[in-house]
């Protein structure tokens, strides 16, 4: 066990998981010499040489598509866009390259996309999003969401493992604010399996990302007011761990479902539904959603502390639940 | 920037994910002079080396944080003094709270079932009627989902999907329970609980409750808790609240909480509808005066204005069989007899019973006051036997004790009305004078009302029935008992 | 004035036994370029006749450019035909029952109903079945030949492209990727001159698509489509050249599209004239009188050869209706691959 961050476990995953297979390669914008944006790959061409640390030109498509040929070929590769933004250049290989490839040729495409997501920060429109519900919903995409340094080295290992093309959010406003105990050897987190952050018993949390630790602070506040808040970490958009939720649902009888990114159409409005649909008997109180509003990211700090879910909202949230 | 207020330099921010800064050189020390735009300290941070130009023209007055240490971005750092700043004011920082989530608002509830608006004080009172203080709805501004059409109105019987199952499942009616819930509604804690805790027994004679034929009572819960089946073990029983300041807390008994459920269930069950007749009392009050020594010292009996108004209420229900009766299911059940009930308050006032004078129609006056001395007796000695608290079909109860004149009493449930008699008063009164004019005269006059179940009995009805017992009451004869 | 070079047109069988064809070979590929337009004038029919789903494309006239660079592919290099390069499928042996199964949407198909027409690929024939989204198939077939660079094998990727797909993104940066890495790929511009109903001149402006290759750092060269020896002649040069580490090159061959974008598409867009002059090219018969000429082709061959195809089309299509349609509960399956999945050929 050593002491990490959120970003020196990704590194050391990576790092563990080129180590272990040769497929295994990284391409990306600035990976190579300059080790990476946010210098995830910081040495990592030093030791594994500049054919597995790609440094590409500025063109998502030819990385993502390159990384799909690359992948049918029998390559693990793992890009990197620099800001999860940017996946939108690539959206088109993704979607109908990549995600239908084993469908219609059962050829796997066993690829890894890293996505540094999430704001928080001042980035502004196209450095702070959280795309993964339009992902989530395209047939063929894994996407993977860790909260933590020990989720974060898990889960990665399992996506490189995966056949399948996986998107990998990594929470770029975690990367250096939490630091926990991660286990030095390898090991893997299975995908759609939710964890319990915190147990409770009067509300349920489901939330992914950062919104993990915004929605422990709020069940932190709740507990002195004496309401017993569960926040369940999903860990993984798609596939996500239905059962653990449900159970959750008939255990509290409350639900607060929490994201960072945008409220129509986030991927919280398919845990809702689904938990309408399927925990209808267990509730106490209607589903409620906290998102983001329906708004690009914006940049001064005023406007994006509206747009990101606080703390405060997500208590006050939990307070109104706990009354109904 | 600003004239004469201190200046904060602050940590800043090199790149999207750095968090936290070190302090590698301070440039300048504190006293010395510094421009804007000049560099001021040298910083490290995960991502790059740089120096920090100062924010301001003027003299480091402070500096906070030393070389070496590590601190998160946003810390000051030190402050800087403009020529001629006066003493430390810092600029008030532009208070950027985003706004919470509104709080939902807590407006008044408007009236809702209609007796129970009226909340006219309850006088601690006999009747199962004082009706509850209308505890304003707090209407959820969040649709209530599903069943709620207008959340206000439902607040209090909106029955959550997760509430209706496990009343379902242990064969528990809602409406026996008392909500904590938004709007009053019984939440899922609410229920569980009450599986947990047993149902209220019988507000019947507190030692020996249990009749199971369960007139007042709440019906149908399975009375054994061996009978349940897994109920959810996971929600205990609801944590015991802690005081507020200033509060006591105090656990209701058996009997609060038989009261309770008995107010809540006939409130929710029948349409209660309140007519209000006044009565010229004196002849009433002539008889009374002649007879009561007698009874006295022939009886040991006193013929109280309730004996009077009772005598004349059966009389009357025998040409009112409905408000004499039933609903039971979809059928409207009329009886030959009249057990009267009479609402009888307990001697520490904080509870009441109806004890029910059985065929109170073949009593003459003498008999009901009989009857109503005895079981009153009982009541308050504690010696009442089940039998006496079941079986009534329409009841009486007296609040006017202290003073009230007016009032909306509860229907004891399964009955379709009670009478509520109040306070003898007297009254200036238009009476015709020898030659058929209006005078004014002082007369008693005592306000009777029915409450009725509206279901059954209509306005009409019932108004008709105040005239007629009013009638009675105000032509009694000498002979009449 | 296009600045790529222009192929000689093949001038003689001496030429040609240096290119290591022998007479058996040059049977084979006369017969899959008959195999190819068998198949495509069948299938046609098959179309008309109701027993083919959704659209039918044929790449008449583009059979000799097809057969020309896949003879030329070697067994362990990998390709990612287009939907007028049924010549590639046929080459690297794909049965013809499977196609045609392809196209009427059956589960015997290489795409198992869950996709049709040409979009199907036979993995283990190193081929990858290409998508809808024009070029998408060239970054792809880029990263395949990333794959062999970084695992230094000598196999060669093969993207194809039309000259209408040349004007999207994808295609600039996958060949902009290859020359900066010197990737072992070779790119073929299928330039039959009508994207849909849109000619040439209001797709690109410059007189070829071969042109831009010099920008990516890469020859590009502009061969005569219909011409399948030069076509063979010169993607076999490009593909030793990347296979020994000389990087991509770009093969632009010209062709007309001899019948509409589909067959729900009549051309009429298409100045009569230009059908009429590139008939006179039809690189079947070219070759045809190619192979009478150097290669003592006789009659009682052509013949033989004639009829075994049609007893071969008219047995694939036997064998190809019998196929059974996909059960409708399998919908859902195959969307996300299984770790047992990962056993294709070329996932080693």
């Amino acid at each position: 066990m050593a002491e990490r961050t959120y970003l020196q476990a990704i590194s050391d995953g990576l790092r563990q998981e080129m180590r272990r297979d040769k497929r295994v390669f990284v391409i990306g914008e600035d990976v190579g010499v300059y080790g990476g944006a946010f210098k995830v790959t910081l040495g990592f061409q030093e030791e594994f040489g500049a054919w597995r640390v790609i440094d590409a030109p500025l063109s998502e498509t030819a990385i993502v598509g390159g990384c799909t040929g690359a992948a049918l070929m029998g390559m693990r590769p793992v890009a990197e866009m620099q800001f999860a933004d940017f996946v939108s250049c690539a959206w088109d290989h993704l979607v109908t390259v990549a995600a239908k490839q084993f469908y219609r040729a059962g050829t796997p495409v066993p690829m890894v996309v890293r996505l540094p997501s999430g704001g928080g920060f001042s980035g502004g429109p196209f450095h702070s999003q959280n795309p993964e519900s339009s992902f989530a919903h395209i047939p063929g995409l894994k996407c993977v969401c860790p909260a933590t340094p020990e989720d974060a080295k898990g889960l990665l290992a399992t996506a490189i493992e995966d056949p399948n093309p996986v998107l990998y959010f990594e929470h770029k406003h975690l990367y250096r604010r939490l630091k926990a105990e991660v286990p030095e050897e390898r090991y893997t987190i299975p995908f759609g399996e939710a964890r319990t952050h915190r147990v409770g018993e009067d509300i349920s949390v489901i939330t992914w990302g950062a919104m993990v630790h915004t929605a422990d602070e709020a069940a932190e506040e709740l507990a002195k007011e004496d309401v017993s808040v569960e926040v369940v970490d999903l860990r993984t958009v798609m596939p996500w761990d239905r059962k653990a939720v449900l159970a959750s649902v008939e255990k509290t009888s409350k639900v607060l479902v929490l994201h960072e990114d945008t409220r129509t159409g986030g991927f919280g409005a398919e845990i809702a539904a689904t938990i309408a649909e399927e925990a209808f008997e267990s509730l106490d109180a209607p589903v409620k959603r906290i998102a983001a509003p329906d708004s690009p990211v914006p940049f001064s700090p005023p406007l994006e502390k509206a747009f990101i879910p606080q703390v405060e909202t997500v208590a006050s949230g939990l307070r109104e639940l706990a009354a109904y | 920037m600003a004239t004469g207020t201190i200046i904060d330099v602050v940590m800043p921010q090199m790149g999207v994910s750095v968090s936290e800064g070190t302090i590698v050189k301070w440039l300048k020390s504190e006293g010395e002079t510094i421009e804007a735009d000049e560099a001021l300290l040298e910083i490290s941070t995960d991502k790059v080396d740089t120096e920090v130009p100062s924010p301001g023209t003027g003299v480091v007055a402070k500096i906070l944080v030393h070389e070496g240490e590590t601190v998160d971005v946003g810390t000051k750092l030190a402050e800087i003094a403009p020529e001629g700043a006066g003493p430390a004011v810092a600029e008030p920082e532009p208070a950027v709270e985003p706004e919470p989530a509104v709080e939902p608002e807590l407006a008044p509830e408007p009236a809702t079932a209609a007796a129970a608006a009226e909340a006219d004080a309850p006088s601690s009172a006999e009747s199962p009627g004082p009706a509850a203080p209308a505890a304003p709805a707090v209407p959820a501004e969040t649709p209530a989902p599903a069943a709620a059409g207008d959340s206000s109105e439902n607040g209090k019987s909106f029955v959550s999907p997760v509430v209706a199952r496990i009343a379902a499942e242990h064969g528990v009616d809602v409406g026996t329970i008392q909500g904590t819930g938004q709007g009053g509604r019984v939440t899922k804690k609410d229920i569980l609980a009450f599986i947990e805790s047993g149902p209220a027994p019988a507000p019947a004679a507190p030692p020996e409750a249990a009749p199971t034929e369960a007139e007042p009572v709440a019906p149908a819960a399975p009375t054994e808790p061996s009978a349940q089946p897994t109920a959810p073990p996971v929600i205990a029983n609801a944590q015991p609240q802690a005081a507020g300041t200033g509060e006591t807390l105090e656990p209701m008994n058996a009997m609060r909480r038989g009261i309770a459920e008995h107010m809540r269930r006939s409130l929710d069950t029948a349409a209660h509808v309140t007519s209000a007749i006044e009565v010229d009392m004196s002849k009433v009050v002539a008889i009374r005066e002649k007879l009561k020594a007698s009874y006295q010292k022939d009886y040991g009996v006193n013929p109280t204005y309730l004996a009077f108004v009772g005598r004349a209420a059966v009389d009357t229900l025998h040409d009112y069989p409905w408000i004499n009766g039933e609903l039971r299911d979809d059928q409207i059940v009329t009886r030959n007899y009249v057990n009267l009930g009479i609402a009888v308050e307990l001697a520490d006032g904080k509870g009441l019973i109806v004890p029910v004078i059985k065929n109170a129609e073949g009593l003459n006056l003498l008999g009901l006051a009989r009857s109503i001395t005895d079981i009153a007796a009982r009541a308050r000695d504690k010696k009442l036997l089940p039998d006496d608290v079941q079986g009534g079909t329409f009841t009486i109860t007296n609040p006017g004790g202290y003073g009230t004149f007016h009032g909306t009493p509860v229907i004891s449930q399964p009955q379709a009305g009670i009478l509520g008699t109040y306070a003898l008063v007297k009254r200036p009164w238009v009476v015709q004078d020898a030659l058929g004019n209006d005078v004014l005269a002082i007369r008693p006059i005592m306000n009777i009302t029915l409450t009725y179940d509206h279901r059954l009995v209509d306005g009409a009805l019932a108004g008709r029935f105040l005239h007629d017992v009013r009638e009675k009451l105000q032509s009694w004869g000498e002979d009449r008992y | 004035m296009t600045i790529a070079r222009e192929a000689d047109p093949v001038a003689a069988e001496a030429e040609l036994r240096n290119s290591g064809l022998d007479r058996e070979d040059l049977l084979t590929v006369y017969r899959n370029m008959l195999l190819t337009r068998g198949i495509e004038e069948r299938g046609h029919i098959l179309y008309k006749q109701g027993k083919i789903p959704g659209s039918f494309y044929t790449g008449r006239g583009n059979e000799g450019a097809a057969v020309g660079i896949a003879t030329a592919m070697g067994p362990d290099d990998v390709g990612a035909p287009l939907h007028r390069d049924m010549g590639v499928h046929i080459t690297r042996g794909v049965e013809p029952w499977r196609i045609i199964a392809n196209y009427m949407g059956k589960e015997d198909g290489p795409a198992r109903g869950k996709d049709g027409n040409v979009h199907m690929a036979d993995a283990r024939l190193g081929l990858i079945a290409m998508v809808s989204h024009l070029p998408a198939m060239l970054p792809v077939a880029v990263g395949a030949a990333l794959a062999f660079r970084i695992r230094e094998e000598s196999r060669v990727a093969i993207g194809w492209f039309g000259e209408g797909s040349a004007a999207r993104g994808d295609a600039h940066e996958a060949m902009n990727l290859a020359g900066v890495r010197r990737l072992p790929m070779v790119f073929v511009c299928d330039n039959n001159q009508w994207a849909y109903s849109t000619p040439t001149h209001l797709g690109f402006a410059t007189p070829n698509i071969a042109d831009r290759a010099r920008s990516y750092g890469f020859e590009g060269v502009v061969v005569d489509g219909t011409d399948v020896l030069a076509v063979y002649r010169e993607a076999k040069r490009a593909i030793e050249k990347a296979r020994s580490g000389g990087g991509p090159t770009l093969i632009e061959c010209m062709t007309l599209r001899m019948e509409g974008h589909a067959v729900h598409d009549d051309a009429f867009y298409v100045p009569k004239d230009m059908f009429e002059e590139w008939a006179k090219h039809d690189p079947i018969e070219r070759f045809r009188t190619w192979l009478k000429d150097y290669a003592d082709l006789r009659e009682q061959e052509e013949e033989e050869i004639a009829a075994d195809l049609k007893k071969l089309l008219n047995e694939a299509i036997r064998r190809a209706e019998e196929s059974p349609l996909p059960d409708p509960a399998t919908v859902t399956e195959g969307v996300y691959a299984a770790p047992e999945d990962l056993d294709t050929p070329h996932h080693k």
